[in-house]
């Protein structure tokens, strides 16, 4: 392999320092002269007709700057797909869920806004109220949506293959039904905004999302405003997983009360806001047929899943396309058949997380595939061995594994855990479990329909030429693509890190789609390291002209140009570039002629150096209905082993130890890999065994805090072994694809592999609390008792 | 948004300039120590006290002292201290480890003891252990002084026999007889951060190293409106000599003594399962300790 001096390390984060020293400044740390501070009225009933709506005593409030209802905010409708743009900034008619926004406020403090929303007085006619997506499609049920009269928002139909005929040749043949449970994505960092709205320059959100351009697009369609006078940029944001992946009315309404001022307006959400907003993981009602041969050949798979949708679209229309579309793979299925429905309820709306629509179909596809592993008499990881696809494959939905790393995965967790030595050989109330799966790297389509570029990246050397300005408009979520983005430009440049400075997430950079369907690695990487080859090759022509030494003939590597050829006198240039600089400290020596050198000169000769990038995919495969949700330049895959006790009295699991092996083509950084695998099987574990957005009868959430919604908490983490696969993906800059949410995909699987090795039971419904496994094991010692 | 209601601080510098101005600020003040408890209340608007009285610059009630073989706890202290502390650890192992699993490294170090007594949830940790060891609490007001055992002091959720004007100033417990172990079990979704949900308190005395029980303690939390004695278990056991068919047995009685409801932590029929189970596995540790092992 090529020796790379910047990536494939474990640089430390760019903004690692500051973070660590609370430096870093997240949304609503951010404040300016004569700032307002908003707050909204949301809806306390899950449905009901708004009858009236008065703020007079709201507006009579000292202090109080604005009060916006949909009167004022009008009725442009968004959403994120735009065959459903099914949201209002605020509820016109209607409010469907605890949490519909129907007012806001902004006034010279916090305590004014929040007083006055209180002051607003709503009329509401209360609805009957459906939260059950099965009650929901009823005849008769309530009707959310007036377009939608039985609440189905979305159904997708397809089937590759012919399945009822594949399932007549099959020797074994399972039908089982699994439910996950509402999620909220529990980022550490509430959503914030702080809006501002100069009448020449336009308008300017500060905003914690994940996807930049989508919010600037939607801000200009709702508020009427030209798309080049609306800039949104991100200041640091603290986590988003899927739900900041999308404009909101905190967003709208800020921008909106920011313009109506001409003052600046900030507004944050609580904790509580926050499960309220939601637009986290569905839950999935999802019914799997699975048919194999004997010999372990598997034939064709029968996936049935109702999704509750809660009280808007959102995500969900590419959501219910996923939770088909994303089986099958990472095994040769010649055989699959999908119906999916997405459900309309008066709960706050579901929308993408972390493995999007792909988790619970996972969870309840592997676990299957264990029980019929079990059936067959074979080992789970001989079972999954037998039918694996490797680089080149093709899935029967045209997915086209371009690079696959998948038996590398399995054998290095079978491996990596011990597997052979413990797989059947535990006592009781000790159990490993095994799991595979894949995910996108990059959606291959934007979410909304364009010819559009994906990703832009432009690169600009300081005229003095020492410093490497990357700007691009990819969003920094935490994640860390600011640090692999670097390490792209420093690489492919040929100059060291910290020679990089980049700045990120703002939309004045260009075009990019954003920190969703773990993309930015592979396409924002693209056309960053296109940007940084551009602007080298402008510095190397230069030096041609003025060396007479073919460009071919140069390189530059660590922030030193190197000559093919030995003997190249550069002593003009550099007494040239001294002269230049003189006064100035550390005049260049050595032996060697520097970038700095070469980069300054390059600009005396030629104006300021720039180098741009875009990206977008090429022809991807599919042509069927919805093979735009699915398709991707590249496919990223994990295996993991997981180890557990089980309290076989309470019921009790501790995952004790977890082995993770993830292929992500090429790993730019080592370490940021390792932190997405670690981050992904935290947030399985979570799902797997603690968390659920629960509600009460009439739709409010009842649990809207992390007390009461539990993620791991460190204890809860077990020791991870991470390994990294590399495949070398020949779509992928460098050969680099996913990791951020591919990683996630086996972990509840495995877990639920693991409980059932420990125990003897199965489980359908997440999560594996202890009292779910307690009922389950009294169940069965009656059901033998029975026998 | 949840904001803090506004209000008047006060900070006494002793026990008595602290009572007198209870006594003249009368029901419209607060005590706070750690504040966990009481600015989350308020926050949330379920409290808005017109003064809060802080506790914490008066002298003498943030120590842990040896008093007559048995110990005295000042109501001010932290409850981290409970799990570090040499004392508690070796004399009241019990104690440090239901202070050990009570919220996070976090709320530890500013939630005090004192606080967890008087605002009296049904899933408090530190009262099941405390009642198991036979602790009284002090109680201080401008008038008088009283102590009251702890298995009194409790009326019901939030609810307590302290009056307006009275602070809590130390848990003291007697000397414990030899042969004495107790043990605390939390069972919890995970790890920490957790409300339990069901806890369980048992404390053993033996009238030997390998002789009967002599005195039994249950005490049964998260399945009732306050921290239970499950007494009919307790007499299960007295006279008995110990055994793990003894322990089962008791666990079977507690279960039918305890009226858990179904709530968002879980279900009634598990908790009274959990209380069996439980209270088996607290009474076979307090048994170890008990026999010094
Ligand atoms: C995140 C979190 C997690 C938690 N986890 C747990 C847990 O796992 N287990 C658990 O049991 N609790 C838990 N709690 C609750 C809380 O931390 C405890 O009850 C704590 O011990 C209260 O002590 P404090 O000093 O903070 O009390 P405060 O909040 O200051 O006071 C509580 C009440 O006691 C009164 N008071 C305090 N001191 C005195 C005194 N000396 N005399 C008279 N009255 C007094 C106050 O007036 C108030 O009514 C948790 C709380 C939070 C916020």
């Amino acid at each position: 392999m090529k020796e790379y001096s910047v990536i494939n390390t474990r640089v430390p984060r760019v903004d690692g320092r500051a973070k660590a020293t609370g430096k870093a400044r997240y949304a609503d740390d951010l404040s300016m002269p004569d700032m307002l501070y908003g707050a909204l009225l949301q809806s306390p009933v899950a449905h009901a007709r708004i009858r009236k709506i008065d703020t007079s005593k709201a507006k009579k409030l000292p202090g109080v700057k604005d009060v916006v209802t949909a009167q004022e905010a009008g009725a442009v409708k968004f959403g994120v797909s735009p065959a459903r743009y099914d949201e209002t900034i605020f509820c016109i008619d209607k409010a469907r869920y605890v949490g519909d926004e129907i007012a806001a406020v902004a006034a010279v403090d916090l305590e004014t806004a929040l007083e006055a929303a209180a002051l607003i007085e709503v009329e509401y006619e209360e609805l009957p109220v459906v939260l059950d997506p099965f009650e929901a499609i009823k005849e008769g049920a309530p009707v959310i949506h007036e377009d939608f009269p039985n609440n189905i928002g979305a159904e997708v139909h397809q089937e590759f293959g012919d399945v009822e005929e594949a399932l007549k040749t099959c020797d074994l043949v399972r039908t089982d039904k699994f439910v996950n449970k509402k999620q909220d994505g529990a980022f550490l960092e509430p959503q914030a905004c702080l809006a501002f709205y100069d009448p020449g320059r336009g308008l300017t959100l500060y905003s914690s999302t994940q996807a930049p351009h989508y919010v600037q697009r939607t801000l200009a369609m709702v508020l009427g405003l030209p798309i080049g006078k609306v800039r949104v940029a991100q200041p640091c944001v603290g986590g988003g997983f899927g739900p900041k992946a999308s404009a909101s009315t905190l967003e709208l309404t800020t921008s909106l009360m920011a313009i109506r001022t001409g003052r600046p307006v900030k507004m944050a959400f609580t904790r509580e806001q926050v499960f309220w907003h939601s637009r986290a993981r569905h839950q999935f009602f999802h019914e799997l047929t699975t048919g194999v041969k004997k010999d372990g050949t598997l034939v064709a798979l029968k996936n049935t899943c109702y999704l509750d949708g809660g009280a808007y679209s959102s995500f969900g229309i590419a959501t219910v396309y996923y939770a088909g579309s994303l089986l099958g793979a990472p095994y040769r299925l010649p055989n699959m058949k999908y119906d999916g429905y997405r459900i309309y309820t008066n709960k706050p709306a579901n929308g993408a997380q972390r493995g999007h629509g792909g988790v619970a179909a996972r969870a309840a596809w592997e676990q299957q595939l264990d029980i019929i592993a079990a059936d067959l008499g074979m080992d789970p990881i001989e079972f999954r061995l037998k039918n694996i696809m490797q680089r080149g494959d093709i899935t029967c939905n045209d997915f086209n594994m371009s690079s696959l790393g998948m038996k590398e995965c399995l054998e290095a967790v079978r491996s990596g855990s011990g597997w052979d030595k413990k797989k059947g050989k535990l006592p009781r109330g000790k159990g490993i479990g095994v799991a595979c799966g894949f995910f996108v790297s990059g959606a291959g389509f934007p979410i909304y329909r364009s010819e559009t570029f994906h990703s832009t990246a432009v690169i600009k050397l300081s005229e003095d030429g020492g410093t490497v300005n990357l700007y691009t408009p990819a969003a920094e979520i935490g994640q860390g693509s600011d640090t692999v983005l670097t390490q792209i430009a420093a690489e492919a440049l040929g100059v060291r890190y910290g020679d990089v400075k980049v700045s990120s997430g703002d939309t004045d950079f260009g075009v990019d789609l954003g920190a969703y369907s773990s993309r930015q690695t592979l396409m924002s990487g693209h056309a960053v390291k296109q940007a940084a080859e551009e602007a080298r090759r402008q510095v190397l022509e230069v030096l041609s002209e003025q060396l007479n030494i073919p460009v071919e003939e140069m390189d530059i590597k660590d922030g030193l140009v190197l000559f093919k050829k030995e003997g190249v006198d550069f002593s003009a240039l550099r007494t040239r570039y001294i002269k230049e600089h003189r006064g100035w400290t550390d005049p260049p020596s050595g032996k060697h002629f520097t970038f700095v050198e070469a980069a300054r000169l390059a600009y005396l000769a030629r104006g300021t150096i720039v180098g741009t990038g875009a990206y977008k995919p090429g022809e991807l495969g599919g042509k069927y209905k919805g093979a735009a949700v699915g398709t991707s330049p590249a496919y990223g895959c994990s295996a993991q082993v997981v180890e557990v006790t089980v309290d076989m009295e309470t019921g009790q699991v501790t995952v004790d130890k977890m082995t993770d092996a993830h292929d992500c083509g090429f790993a730019i950084n080592r370490t940021n890999v390792e932190g997405q695998m670690q981050g992904s099987l935290s947030m399985g574990l979570g799902e797997a065994l603690f968390e659920e957005v629960k509600f009460d009868g009439g739709g409010r959430v009842a649990n809207p805090t992390l007390g009461e919604y539990r993620i791991p908490t460190c204890l809860d983490m077990p020791n991870v072994e991470t390994i990294i696969i590399e495949s070398n993906e020949p779509n992928g800059p460098f050969g680099a694809k996913e990791v951020g949410e591919g990683a996630i995909m086996p972990t509840i699987p495995a877990i639920l592999n693991a409980v059932y090795d420990a125990t003897g039971v199965r489980i359908n419904e997440l999560p594996v609390t202890s009292e779910r496994v307690f009922d389950r094991l009294k169940e069965e010692k009656e059901r033998r008792k029975e026998v | 948004m949840h904001l803090l209601p506004k209000f008047d601080y006060y900070e006494p510098r002793d026990i008595g300039e602290a009572c007198k101005l209870l006594s003249q600020l009368k029901g419209s003040a607060r005590i706070i120590a750690g504040g966990t408890d009481l600015l989350v209340n308020m926050k949330k608007g379920l409290l808005a006290p017109r003064s809060l009285v802080g506790i914490g610059k008066i002298p003498g009630i943030s120590e842990i002292e040896p008093v007559n073989g048995g110990i005295s706890i000042g109501a001010h202290l932290i409850i981290q201290k409970l799990v570090e502390f040499d004392l508690i650890r070796k004399k009241l192992s019990v104690l440090s480890r239901a202070a050990s699993v009570l919220g996070s490294p976090l709320v530890r170090n500013r939630a005090t003891i004192g606080g967890n007594i008087v605002n009296a949830r049904p899933a408090a940790d530190l009262p099941p252990p405390l009642i198991a060891m036979g602790a009284r609490v002090r109680l201080k007001s401008r008038r008088q002084e009283r102590e009251v055992p702890l298995d009194r002091f409790f009326r019901g959720p939030g609810e307590t026999v302290i009056k307006p004007g009275e602070i809590l100033t130390h848990i003291v417990i007697d000397a414990l007889p030899p042969f004495t172990g107790g043990d605390y079990i939390k069972l919890m979704h995970r790890r920490s951060l957790e409300i339990a949900i069901v806890a369980v308190a048992s404390r053993i005395t033996l009238d030997g190293p390998d002789g009967v029980i002599r005195d039994g303690r249950i005490i049964l939390s998260s399945v009732a409106p306050k921290a239970i004695r499950a007494v009919r278990a307790e007499k299960a056991l007295i006279g008995e000599r110990p055994s793990e068919g003894l322990f089962e047995h008791a666990g079977q009685i507690a279960a039918t003594e305890c009226t858990p409801i179904d709530d968002i932590r879980g279900g009634a029929g598990y908790r009274c399962s959990m209380v069996g189970v439980l209270t088996k596995r607290t009474l076979s540790g307090a048994l170890r300790e008990a026999k010094g092992q």
